[in-house]
């Protein structure tokens, strides 16, 4: 009786362990794999083309463009030094401030926490242009300040260098750097280092030698995120490097295309250089991540031991004041003033200032009213569809039972190693090669977005779900409940504050994009970011100033209402 | 071997109680090519109280998710009140939702987003029950478990015990065929899971449903079933009312698992005159349970014979009879409520419990005699 019994689990044993992929995992995948793959292979068999370089995908192959590229090392030199630079700057800055707001004593610390948040989603484009109105070498205003107290004619600061547009990455990026390493120090059981503390270790030792190591994931996957978002940055290169003709990767990817005629390969190949560093960052880290085991800064938030410092408190909360400062209020103030001028040179007489800039780029001039408009509805459109995919591709990878979770959530993430502005440019060419009429439509950009903003879409969405028991669902189908009713009496409620929080991200995200955008939105589908963009390279620093505000408003709102709406307790 | 043990249901509650209710046949459960329920079978009858109990990964808790349609078997079947639900060769799989069952979980599972009325209230309008029933059923049942004055809180603001109550009149208020509790009281601390194992009795004599009870606690299984099926690696190791598996385990493992016992090993030397097998440990000659049969021996040809720590007498002077040795106290470790002796014999050393009203102290000279009905052979592993 029991051998016939064994045979037959034996039998559904063969049955069961065969490949047994379930529709919400392929129907994603396979989407997922279409619209990242095909771009991907027009961009590569472009880079190799060496016949008509208007040909999509290529006919004839050769290492000719490659050969080209070796002309322009410098491109690829000065992306290094750029993405490296501001890395480094970027991460010390980060580590550092969420060591004084989550280990310190510092008071004002909360306050801190929600400042040093703003300057990421107000983004790189406003950062560049504030700072570029800040810190330009005559007429900038840290300058001319400088001048009319001292006397000395010589510029103190020139933002027009490679260090100055380190220096403008580093401090619109380091809020990510915060967060991912704040997070991390709140995971992190303070009796890891008390017990270290009782062996006999002094504060030094301690954090050097428990703290620091324990701290190396969250620190290493903040600077990749940093490296590689910074590879593919646009605005901030060419608004401060431009002028002083200092090349990298992007903006003379976007000179390449420009120019007639546009030189494709030679950007596709320039483009094929940055994905294989970004790849080679990615492998880099997690090579160096392998094995170490993130078990001790997991699951519970603990309240970190936090240390008084004593007299260095003060120093503290001028090096605080001094980034909020550098970030967030020098370079919203400077955007103000400009946007009330009447010329690009900046007048401090109250009495001639006008509102009139506002009036002309919300009102009076279609184009940038109609931008201001198309990037809402792109706003909208995003987080609503970004979040109902990510949803969906969270609640698959983390509660369904089939095979290939784990590659759909690797290919969900696949975009973040891709630059965006390249991505945008191999989704250009695949749109083209589409029988259906998608150029030059506002459902290009959004798709474009709702792919590349995926990976934070789906990072927020998984945060919530894995953190929602199971049983919770479980609970409710026992008691008798359908698919539907559980989606609408527990899963939905349960994930409403982290619904919430990724859609404000995405609409922000969204709203401030420039890279994706450049070359997706024609002259019928204006949106913020190249709107501005464009505006600056044709001059009027009022107006550009004006639009960029409008920008920043739109996006200080949505921040605040996600605050408001949080504090009101929507709880978890 | 692998089916129920037909010996454990003598005089059980199911046979008490009728025909089986609850029916599992010849389950088998895999993850990916892992099997972790080896072809298991066995029954709950009506109204019984059945736990499943071993250590954890022993396939108890996936062998209640089959039951429930949380998790789907790779072969078997299972009958709930007459109704196939799950069955491999006809190809059945009756959705959790459609089983009319009720289960409480490890972790609770309450929902944060409602309140305790919206909680409990949940399953009878999902069964569209009327709006001034599921009032008055949800207030009986949250009286029934001492909740009602949390009736409209919020269910964040309840301790573990409180979500626990509020979990089993959420379970017991539908009025399920049957409940099924999932290790429902390992997130509480010692004295808070006795007093929520008394309550859970009280609310099984109530209510009178089939429950089946998952556990790696003996204790709270011995306290709350009918009947135990005792489980190891995916296979019924055995299945009996709590005294018998306590006092006659079948196997080495079992002997270990309930309660605290000592495992003697021994060569055959016949019978004794009561009719028990007879094995020689070490010099001295340990007279088995009448009627007991030994069981084939372990790797070291030597069969094994359980005695419970509880069951040795220790005296301090005693005329010669069999199974009584003379020994030595070696150690002895007072406990609170009972002392925990270890002592040199003949045999070895033994194990045994005793209460604090009559102190031994170490090293003394005592005479240990082991009951012949409490040497019980069993099975090595």
């Amino acid at each position: 009786m029991s051998a016939v019994a064994d045979m037959n689990t034996e039998k559904a044993l063969v049955r069961a362990s065969s490949l047994n992929v379930r529709p919400e995992v392929w129907v994603p995948l396979v989407l997922l794999i279409g619209t990242l793959g095909y771009p991907f292979f027009l961009l590569i068999t472009s880079a190799f083309n060496v016949g008509d370089p208007e040909v999509f995908p290529a006919r004839s192959y050769g290492f000719a463009n490659f050969v080209k590229l070796a002309d322009h090392l410098d491109w690829i030199k000065n992306t290094l030094i750029v993405a490296g630079g501001g890395t480094v700057l970027g991460i010390t800055i980060g580590v550092s401030l969420a060591w004084i707001i989550h280990r310190t004593t510092m008071p004002g610390r909360k306050w801190f926490d929600l400042l040093i948040a703003i300057p990421y989603p107000l983004g790189p484009l406003v950062g560049a242009l504030a700072w570029s109105q800040l810190g330009a070498p005559r007429d900038g205003l840290i300058n001319r300040f400088f001048t009319a107290v001292t006397g000395i004619q010589t510029p103190l600061i020139d933002i027009y260098t490679p260090l100055g547009i380190i220096f403008t990455e580093a401090i619109f990026e380091a809020p990510v750097a915060v967060l991912i390493i704040g997070a991390a120090m709140q995971r992190m059981d303070p009796a890891l280092e008390e017990c270290s503390a009782i062996f006999g270790s002094g504060k030094l030792r301690t954090a050097w030698k428990v703290t620091l190591p324990l701290m190396m994931p969250a620190i290493l996957s903040a600077a990749l995120f940093m490296f590689t978002s910074m590879i593919g940055s646009f605005a901030i290169p060419t608004m401060l490097g431009t002028s002083s003709r200092f090349y990298v990767s992007t903006n003379a990817m976007y000179v390449l295309l420009q120019g007639y005629p546009p030189n494709y390969p030679l950007a596709a190949a320039l483009g094929f250089v940055l994905i294989a560093m970004t790849a080679i960052a990615v492998w880099l880290v997690q090579r160096v991540l392998r094995g170490r085991s993130y078990a001790v800064i997991s699951g519970k938030n603990y309240r970190p031991r936090q240390v008084n410092m004593g007299w260095l408190t003060w120093v503290l909360f001028a090096l605080t004041i001094l980034y909020v400062l550098l970030s967030l209020i020098l370079p919203m103030g400077t955007l103000l003033l400009a946007s009330f001028q009447n010329s690009n040179a900046i007048n401090f007489d109250f009495a001639s200032w006008t509102l009139r800039n506002y009036k002309y780029v919300m009102f009076d001039f279609p184009t940038t009213q109609q931008a201001i408009v198309n990037s809402l509805i792109l706003g909208v459109g995003t987080g609503t569809i970004g979040v109902i995919f990510a949803t969906f591709i969270a609640i698959a990878t983390h509660r369904s039972k089939s095979d290939g979770r784990r590659l759909l959530e690797q290919v969900t993430m696949l975009p973040q190693a891709f630059p965006r502005l390249i991505f945008a440019i191999g989704f250009l060419w695949m749109i083209l090669t589409l029988p259906i009429k998608l150029y030059g439509t506002l459902l290009a950009v959004l798709l474009a977005y709702v792919i590349v903003f995926l990976p934070l879409a789906y990072r927020g969405m998984s945060g919530v779900v894995v953190q929602i028991d199971k049983a919770l669902e479980e609970a409710a189908r026992v008691s008798g409940a359908g698919a539907a009713r559980i989606a609408r009496t527990v899963t939905l409620p349960l994930l409403r504050p982290g619904l919430l929080a990724t859609w404000a991200l995405l609409f922000m995200v969204s709203v401030r994009e420039i890279s994706a955008s450049l070359f997706l939105s024609g002259t019928n589908t204006q949106v913020l970011g190249p709107a501005i963009f464009s505006f600056w390279d044709s001059g009027g620093m009022p107006r550009v100033s004006a639009l960029a505000v409008v920008q920043a408003l739109i996006i200080l709102v949505a921040l605040t209402v996600v605050r408001v709406m949080a504090n009101r307790g929507v709880k978890v | 071997m692998l089916a129920t043990n037909p010996t454990g249901q003598n005089g059980s509650a199911a046979d008490r109680r009728g025909t089986a209710y609850i029916e599992v046949r010849n389950l088998s459960v895999a993850y990916g090519s892992k099997v972790v329920v080896k072809n298991i079978s066995f029954s709950v009858g009506r109204g019984e109280h059945l736990s499943l109990l071993g250590p954890s990964g022993c396939g108890k808790s996936t062998t209640l998710r089959c039951i429930a349609g949380l998790e789907t078997p790779i072969a078997g079947e299972i009958v709930i009140d007459g109704i196939p639900v799950f069955s491999s060769e006809k190809r059945i799989n009756v959705p959790t939702e459609k089983r009319k069952l009720s289960m409480v979980f490890q972790s609770y599972a309450i929902w944060p987003h409602m309140t305790v009325f919206e909680n409990v209230a949940y399953g009878l309008r999902v069964q569209r029950v009327s709006h001034s029933e599921v009032k008055q059923r949800v207030t009986d049942t949250l009286k029934m478990v001492g909740m009602e004055d949390f009736i409209d809180r919020p269910a964040t603001d309840l301790s573990g015990g409180q979500q626990q109550r509020v979990a089993l009149a959420r379970a017991y208020a539908s009025r399920p065929k049957a409940i099924l509790l999932d290790e429902p009281l390992s997130n509480l601390d010692a004295r808070l899971r006795v007093r929520m194992r008394e309550e859970i009795k009280e609310l099984q004599h109530k209510f009178d449903l089939s429950t089946i009870y998952v556990t790696h606690d003996q204790e709270e299984a011995m306290a709350i079933s009918d009947r135990i099926i005792v489980m190891r690696e995916g296979n019924i190791e055995q299945s009996g009312r709590p005294l018998e598996i306590y006092d006659t385990p079948r196997t080495r493992f079992v002997a270990d698992f309930i309660g605290a016992a000592n495992i003697i090993a021994g060569v055959p030397q016949g019978n004794s005159a009561a009719g028990g097998p007879v094995v020689k440990v070490g010099d001295a000659l340990l007279e088995c349970a009448p009627g007991s049969k030994l069981h084939a021996p372990d790797a070291d040809g030597r069969h094994l014979v359980a005695v419970r720590t509880v069951y040795p007498e220790m005296r301090r002077a005693g005329s010669p009879r069999p199974n009584q040795w003379p020994g030595k106290i070696v150690r002895r470790v007072l406990l609170g409520d009972i002392v925990n002796y270890t002592v040199k014999w003949a045999g070895g050393e033994l194990r045994l419990h005793a209460f604090p009203s009559d102190l031994f102290g170490e090293g003394e000279e005592v005479q240990i005699y082991i009951p012949a009905e409490r040497a019980i052979p069993v099975m090595a592993d």
